[in-house]
């Protein structure tokens, strides 16, 4: 096979990760004390699934790891060994390794070796602990390495024979190691290596190859390991023996299957024997014709996959007894008295159909399951992310051109124009069922960013000697796609905060009258025209006192009559450790500050809502998307601006004695105890307009990275989503703008930014006077003649 | 756009290797007395002056943005900027909409004249200190029917910092 397979490698990889994720996600729903078989199933297809991927790139490490995992994975759900947390904990553990090889073979990242080792002795001596019954699959892949193997029977350019050696005892396989040609020197060389691993044997077969007979406690992927040394693994071709009291089942599987897979050659009561020897000769050949690394193991796995199709090689006395017999005689027995079925197997496409017929009726509940993801394949396609992005942004034109003709038929005749008015009613609705739709593309359920933590919160429960459960909620809520990315990590760092500070210990619940486990709620629901998601832990909730004692010997400005909600708002203060407020376990990762910042940075909201000895609630709101945004439109002079509607805190238009100076120039407006600077647009933006005095005006009071200010504006236009545009891509950043958009009647509007307007608003000195730009003017005079009129959004 | 004197041997002043490249299509265009020119390859579209949004803190000549077909261009009044022409906006104010790299720009001038093919003998080098526009940015001057033409690099000029059009560290 000259295809150059790397080619592959991507969707190898990718498909890897999916699986890994999926056997995560299934262990850690799995329920110890009663595992569901479908689910167990489900994890051991995941772990063939990858090795039979990583053996045909070549991905041997990969292959290896989880060529143990299955072995563990097999008697589990052939309940040959009960499920213990052990096993849970050894198959993360293995995924995770697992994951390490893959980013290792992918982005060449660093694998732990030592890691891989544990672990791989970990599930080895998991698998052996149990090990009364047989080792399915250590005893398996007979060719699994040997990507060329040719039975002499069909047009075998190297007669290389399968042999079998027998007798396990205690632990210790027998393997049978068939080498190519190779130099007296080199079979020396390699003799004495493998001497290392156990008792060997050298012979010397009919074809003039070195036999090895070693009988070690290793495993097949140590002894190709230290071959590779020498020759090339592929040419090797090792069989193993394991044991002789194959169960009787195993055996009778041989000949239903052949039968099924449509040879016709055997009857039911064939002998084992003979039905192996031809068997594995088949499978060898099409092994070959496919070229890909192949399992026999366990025969109909390696038929599910595709990769070929080979009757178990299972051992079996007498089939012992026909392989033992060696070399060429199997294949020439195969050959003489079954070339029929030779001939079947050398046609690829046969073999195939014969596979597939072969697993349909042996599997077919099995294969229902299967069904499942391979349809939901099928049924999607893979689309670039620009090209879905080129689709929302024409679609965002078509919605502006669509207000644009809304408007200016409005003010036409109804009367006169009704037919045009109806059709233009009609294209809003398509308009808006079609930006839905487009938009819809980029969504992607909450489950992406949910299916991470259970994982982890167990990982840092246990690390932590705390019990927690961990519950998500309306995982099916949809988010777009860039959100998600992009909440990823400020939600991990909540969580971890809950797990690591939020929730006590079992000893510290029980003394506080809690049940021991502490319940940890992931949550994201709609709500308007945002994704709310929040982090509830009934633990041991935020401290105001301690909070208050840590932010006053910060040096943050802080009273004992501060709300509830400022005070929580202080663990966002950038340099405030949480850690040291709530408990004394250090914090790790990005701080609050920065939770904070990402998620201001979405045009989202954070809010805390915490009780003493009750819990904490983290409650982060979201735009649905990063494309429209809600907004409130202000006008200033002749402009518009836009608000993002999530940061006003309210409207009002300020009474004059609410209207305070500070040292005559800078301006407060008291709003319900509190005094919140007044920052004037016009005076920033050095924007004409004709009202400068506040009680004409309406103060928006807007709140960002837990700092309030009163925006002074001329009036409230209305609220409206509008499609943000850059104005970065033709211009340039524009201090206190964050983007523009387009307004129904054609004209741009810029939207504020919030956060850097409260900023340039608080570089100015109100105490001497001194304006953050050269521009700035001084604050206007006060006049108090206005009847004071609130307006409440 | 003819190239068929670009191999032309020359000196290696700097202006002399920009005029090997000069010849092709130029728009011209009028400021105040001054006929300007500029390569047609850049000019996306010639429209009339609309309603701008003004941009806070912005310099004089920068007029603000525009939407064209859903796209946010930014409008600079070349007049303005050059000391150039009588500044006033009425239906024969002219935009020419550039296209430099994929940024959009519009640039305001007093009028758009022709579009001329100039060969290269047709382009002299720059003598220092001719217009309002400093020298790096032109390109050449050309002299059509007793008229003189200043062929300007346009690209060069709106993305050099005193335009201040595009984001750079000096500029903010």
């Amino acid at each position: 096979m000259t295809i150059d397979m790397s080619q592959f490698y991507e969707v190898f990889f990718d498909e890897a990760e999916e699986l890994l994720a999926e056997a995560e996600r299934l262990l850690l729903s799995i329920d110890i004390e009663s595992p569901d078989t479908e689910e167990l199933n489900a994890i051991f297809r995941a772990a063939h699934s990858i090795k039979g991927g990583a053996a045909t790139f070549g991905f041997m490490d990969m292959t290896e790891i989880t060529h143990v995992l299955e072995n563990l994975l097999d008697k589990i759900r052939k309940n040959e060994m009960a499920l213990t947390a052990e096993h849970v904990d050894a198959f993360l553990a293995a995924k995770d390794v697992l994951k390490m090889e893959v980013d290792g073979h992918r982005l060449a990242t660093e694998v732990d070796q030592e890691q891989v080792a544990d672990v791989k002795m970990m599930l080895k001596q998991l698998s052996e602990a149990g090990g009364v019954v047989i080792k399915p699959a250590k005893t398996a892949p007979a060719p699994e390495t040997s990507p060329v193997i040719a039975a002499p029977v069909v047009e075998a350019p190297k007669p290389v024979d399968p042999v079998i050696a027998a007798v396990p005892d205690d632990g210790l396989t027998r393997f049978n190691i068939v080498l190519p040609e190779v130099t007296e020197k080199d079979m020396n060389n390699l003799k004495e290596e493998l001497g290392l691993l156990g008792d060997v044997e050298s012979s010397q077969n009919e074809s003039n190859r070195y036999v090895f007979k070693l009988t070690t406690d290793s495993t097949q992927a140590d002894i190709i390991s230290i071959c590779s040394f020498v020759l090339d693994p592929d040419d090797l071709v090792i069989t193993v023996n394991a044991a002789v009291s194959a169960p009787a089942v195993t055996a009778e599987a041989i000949p239903a299957v052949v039968e099924v897979a449509g040879f016709g050659l055997f009857e039911d009561d064939v002998k084992p024997a003979a039905v192996n020897a031809p068997a594995s000769t088949s499978g060898v050949k099409i092994h070959e014709e496919v070229g890909y690394g192949l399992f026999a193991e366990e025969g109909k796995e390696s038929v599910e996959e595709g990769y070929g199709f080979f009757a178990p090689f299972v051992p079996h006395k007498d089939a012992v007894v026909a392989n033992l017999i060696g070399d060429d005689t199997v294949a020439t027995e195969a050959n003489s008295g079954k070339a029929e079925l030779v001939k079947a197997a050398a046609a690829k496409s046969a073999a195939d159909t014969a596979a597939s017929e072969a697993t349909d009726r042996r599997n077919q509940g099995r294969r229902e399951s299967d069904k499942a993801p391979a349809s939901a394949e099928s049924s999607s396609i893979r689309v670039g992310i620009e090209k879905v992005d080129q689709l929302i942004n024409l679609v965002g034109e078509l919605v502006i051109t669509q207000a644009m003709i809304e408007q200016r038929i409005s003010q036409l005749d109804p009367v006169q124009h009704e037919p045009l008015i109806n059709s233009v009613g009609q294209l809003t609705r398509n308009t808006r069922d079609l930006q839905e739709s487009v938009m819809s593309i980029r969504m992607m359920p909450m489950d992406f960013v949910f299916s991470r933590f259970p994982r982890m919160v167990r990982d840092l429960a246990a690390k932590l000697g705390k019990k927690v459960e961990f519950v998500t909620v309306g995982a099916t809520t949809e988010l777009d796609k860039g959100l998600i990315e992009r909440i990823v990590d400020p939600l991990t760092h909540l969580v971890r905060n809950s797990v690591d500070h939020g929730i006590e210990t079992p000893e510290g619940r029980r003394a506080a009258g809690k049940a021991e486990t502490g319940t940890l709620t992931l949550s994201a629901a709609h709500k308007g025209g945002s994704i709310v998601i929040e982090v509830t832990d009934d633990g041991a909730g935020l401290s105001r006192d301690k909070l208050l004692a840590k932010a006053a010997k910060n040096g943050l400005p802080v009273s004992e009559s501060m709300s509830d909600t400022d005070v929580f708002n202080l663990i966002f203060a950038p340099g405030f450790s949480t850690a040291e407020v709530v408990t004394d376990v250090s914090g790790r990762g990005v701080g609050m500050d920065v939770v904070k910042r990402n998620i201001t940075a979405m045009n989202g909201v954070v809010e805390i809502r915490s009780a003493l000895g009750f819990g904490t609630t983290i409650s982060i709101a979201l735009p649905l998307t990063l494309a429209i945004l809600d907004g409130m439109s202000v006008s200033l002079g002749n402009s518009i601006y836009v608000i993002p509607l999530n940061l006003i805190v309210e409207t009002l238009q300020p009474r004059a004695e609410d209207i305070k100076t500070v040292t005559g120039e800078g301006r407060m407006v008291h709003v319900r105890g509190e005094y919140l600077p007044i920052i004037a647009l016009h005076s920033l933006f050095n924007h004409p307009t004709e009202i400068t005095d506040p009680t004409q005006g309406v103060l928006v009071l807007l709140e960002s990275d837990g700092k309030k200010s009163a925006l002074f504006v001329d009036r409230l236009v209305g609220q409206q989503q509008v499609v943000i545009k850059s104005l970065e891509t033709n211009y340039r950043k524009v201090p206190g703008v964050s983007g523009a958009t387009i307004m129904g009647d054609g004209c741009v509007a810029l939207i504020l930014d919030v956060s850097a307007i409260i900023q340039m608003g608080q570089t100015t000195n109100y105490l001497t006077g001194a304006p953050p730009f050269s521009h700035y003017q001084k604050a206007q005079p006060i006049e108090n003649q206005v009847i004071p009129k609130e307006l409440t959004k | 756009m003819s190239t068929e004197n670009v191999s032309r041997p020359n000196n290696s002043a700097p202006s002399s290797v920009k005029l090997r490249n000069a010849a092709g299509e130029y728009l011209t265009f009028v400021l105040g007395e001054e006929q300007y020119g500029l390569e047609i390859l850049k000019v996306q579209e010639i429209r009339g002056y609309d309603a701008v949004t003004q941009i806070a803190n912005t310099p004089e000549f920068i007029k603000g943005v525009v939407n064209l077909r859903g796209k946010i261009v930014p409008i600079v009044d070349l007049r303005i900027k050059f000391h150039l022409g009588k500044v006033e906006y009425d239906e024969f104010t002219v935009v020419i909409i550039l296209n430099l790299n994929g940024r959009v720009v519009g640039i305001v001038v007093d009028g758009v004249s022709d579009v001329m093919a100039l060969k290269e003998e047709q382009i002299r080098e720059v003598p220092s200190l001719v217009s309002n526009i400093d020298t790096k940015y032109i390109v050449g001057l050309a002299s059509v029917e007793e008229q003189m033409f200043i062929l300007v690099d346009i690209e060069q000029l709106m993305s050099s910092q005193e335009m201040e059009l595009m984001d750079s560290l000096a500029v903010h």
